[in-house]
């Protein structure tokens, strides 16, 4: 297992249960980096200040962080200014209510953790978990990570307690926002029984482990035969067409499912 | 409205209906400029390419994979599409599932999936595919490719319109075995388990995220206001780490009582 990330108290009422936070999560995207085109040479980005004639590179240590106020008008900022809006500075997760898991819409969910019990304490981490499992909610509660207050939701997982980051209501773009046109014709119900029988036909249990993310071992065979100095075909441009009778592409849809 | 993150076509047997992704998240964060500190002007970020030395506009920047004896190997963004031709423009529908069958944990970013152009056929594709998950409550599973990356995604109804949430794979997700956890001889008593769910019952309530405010944006934005009126800024200190109570049950009992007396 790889090493914890934070260690802190989960608080309840007066009862306080030791945890260790360990990543639940991690990348296995096939990483490339901006490079030129033509020569393949590593890009840098380089602070430039377009006030000073020509292309002046700013040193690092010649930077301030600002805030505009107003047009032109910049308030400075020092990094230890910044993280005094973490808030309180204590490493503890506060619990301050039990809501059930179904209510929770999935957008909100951002980051998960698994939460490890220190050897002192491991009764509470015992009772905590037998809790919430048997009252069937998740604990919400707020964590100070990174200098940054988020919202957490603490539920039991299997054997262990984990907890999400969540995502603030107002960082949801609300789908009200996007404009959905007019059509001169609803669906028809003869299209909507189609449709829903093709879904039935296509329902299965969700195992994630059904899906394998065959694209990262397909981008490294093409990274080879560009090393291996292969033309690589480009595929052609195409344009995504609707189909203009819904109702036979639903039917011929059906016949060959 | 926010410019398209992909286009192509989404496909559900043989119905297509062409669709642009938009992210399902704004930034509302306060946001912090690199200033000059001599002037306060604020300094533009330029690409150079090292080994030139020579600015490089966006449209020479490829992509380089660097191979395990260090050599750099360059491919555009069109070269990599040709890793998955298909899966760039198109996401299949493979299967229908159970919202409820999807672990939390694999949740990553959500999108909103609107038609692209506003022809009869899109537009009622798109209605059609709306209606039937609206009514069936099931969740579309498919993939997709974005430049580098194949994304497993979830897509659903909501509010009328097709949420689509990316979600990790399995093998992107750890297991959880190797995480400490108490032993047999630390499992709880049953009155100890009964009273800490009346504590649970006694602070239950539904999931409301408008409850929840930012707490950390809105004391930026105060030391912002401190900070340009002249005011100090105050680094909170540190705060002592509570310690476990020897007795659980006691501590419980407390807690409940507390909540009881409001």
């Amino acid at each position: 297992m790889a090493r914890s990330i934070w260690n802190g108290t989960i608080v309840f009422g007066l009862v306080a249960v030791p945890i260790k936070v360990f990543s639940a999560t991690e990348s296995k995207t096939v990483h490339f980096r901006e490079v030129h085109a033509r020569d393949g040479g590593r890009i840098e980005h380089r602070r430039i200040c377009p006030r000073h004639r020509g292309l002046y590179v700013v040193d690092k240590d010649d930077i301030v962080k600002g805030y505009e106020v107003s047009r032109g008008k910049w308030v400075e900022l020092t990094d230890d200014e910044i993280a005094a809006a973490a808030g309180s500075r204590s490493r503890r997760i506060e619990i301050d209510h039990f809501v059930p898991l179904d209510d929770v819409d999935p957008v909100y969910y951002e980051r998960p953790y698994y939460l490890g019990a220190q050897d002192k304490g491991r009764d509470a981490y015992a009772l905590l978990h037998a809790a919430l499992e048997r009252a069937g909610r998740a604990g919400v509660g707020r964590w100070v990570f990174h200098n940054r207050e988020r919202t957490v939701l603490l539920r039991p997982l299997e054997d262990v307690l984990a907890i999400h980051t969540m995502r603030f209501a107002d960082e949801i773009v609300d789908p009200g926002e996007f404009d959905l046109g007019r059509v001169r014709r609803k669906p028809s119900e003869r299209e909507i029984e189609m449709a829903s029988s093709l879904v039935e036909g296509l329902h299965t249990d969700f195992d994630p482990s059904d899906y394998e993310d065959a694209h990262r071992a397909d981008v490294l065979e093409l990274v080879e035969r560009k090393a291996a100095g292969k033309n690589i075909e480009l595929p052609p441009d195409e344009e995504p067409e609707a189909a203009d009778d819904l109702l036979a592409a639903l039917e011929a849809s059906l016949a060959s499912a | 409205m926010a410019r398209s993150l992909w286009t192509g076509s989404l496909s559900f047997g043989l119905v297509n209906v062409p669709v642009a992704l938009f992210s399902g998240v704004t930034d509302a964060d306060l946001h912090f400029r690199q200033l000059h500190a001599k002037d306060h002007t604020p300094v533009e970020i330029h690409r150079f390419c090292a080994e030139e030395d020579l600015e490089v506009p966006y449209e020479e920047i490829a992509n380089g994979y660097e191979t395990d004896d260090g050599e750099i190997v360059v491919l555009t963004d069109a070269e990599l599409a040709a890793a998955a031709p298909r899966k760039t423009r198109t996401i299949d529908i493979e299967s229908f599932a159970d919202l409820e069958a999807v672990d939390p944990l694999y949740l990553d970013h959500p999108y909103m999936l609107m038609p692209a152009g506003d022809s009869e056929g899109t537009l009622r594709a798109y209605r059609l595919l709306v209606e039937v998950m609206g009514r069936t409550e099931r969740a579309a599973v498919g993939r997709f490719v974005l430049r580098t990356k194949e994304y497993l995604a979830l897509i659903r109804e909501r509010d009328d319109r097709l949420t689509l949430t990316t979600l990790r794979w399995h093998d992107e997700v750890r297991p959880a075995g190797d995480v400490p956890t108490p032993t047999k001889r630390d499992r709880p008593a049953k009155k100890e388990v009964d009273q800490a769910v009346a504590l649970i019952e006694a602070l239950a309530c539904p999931w409301d995220p408008d409850r929840y405010e930012d707490a950390y944006q809105k004391r930026l934005k105060t030391i912002v206001r401190q900070k340009s009126k002249g005011q100090a800024i105050e680094v909170p200190d540190e705060e002592r780490e509570p310690s476990p109570v020897p007795d659980l049950m006691a501590a419980l009992e407390r807690t409940l009582a507390d909540i009881q007396a409001g």
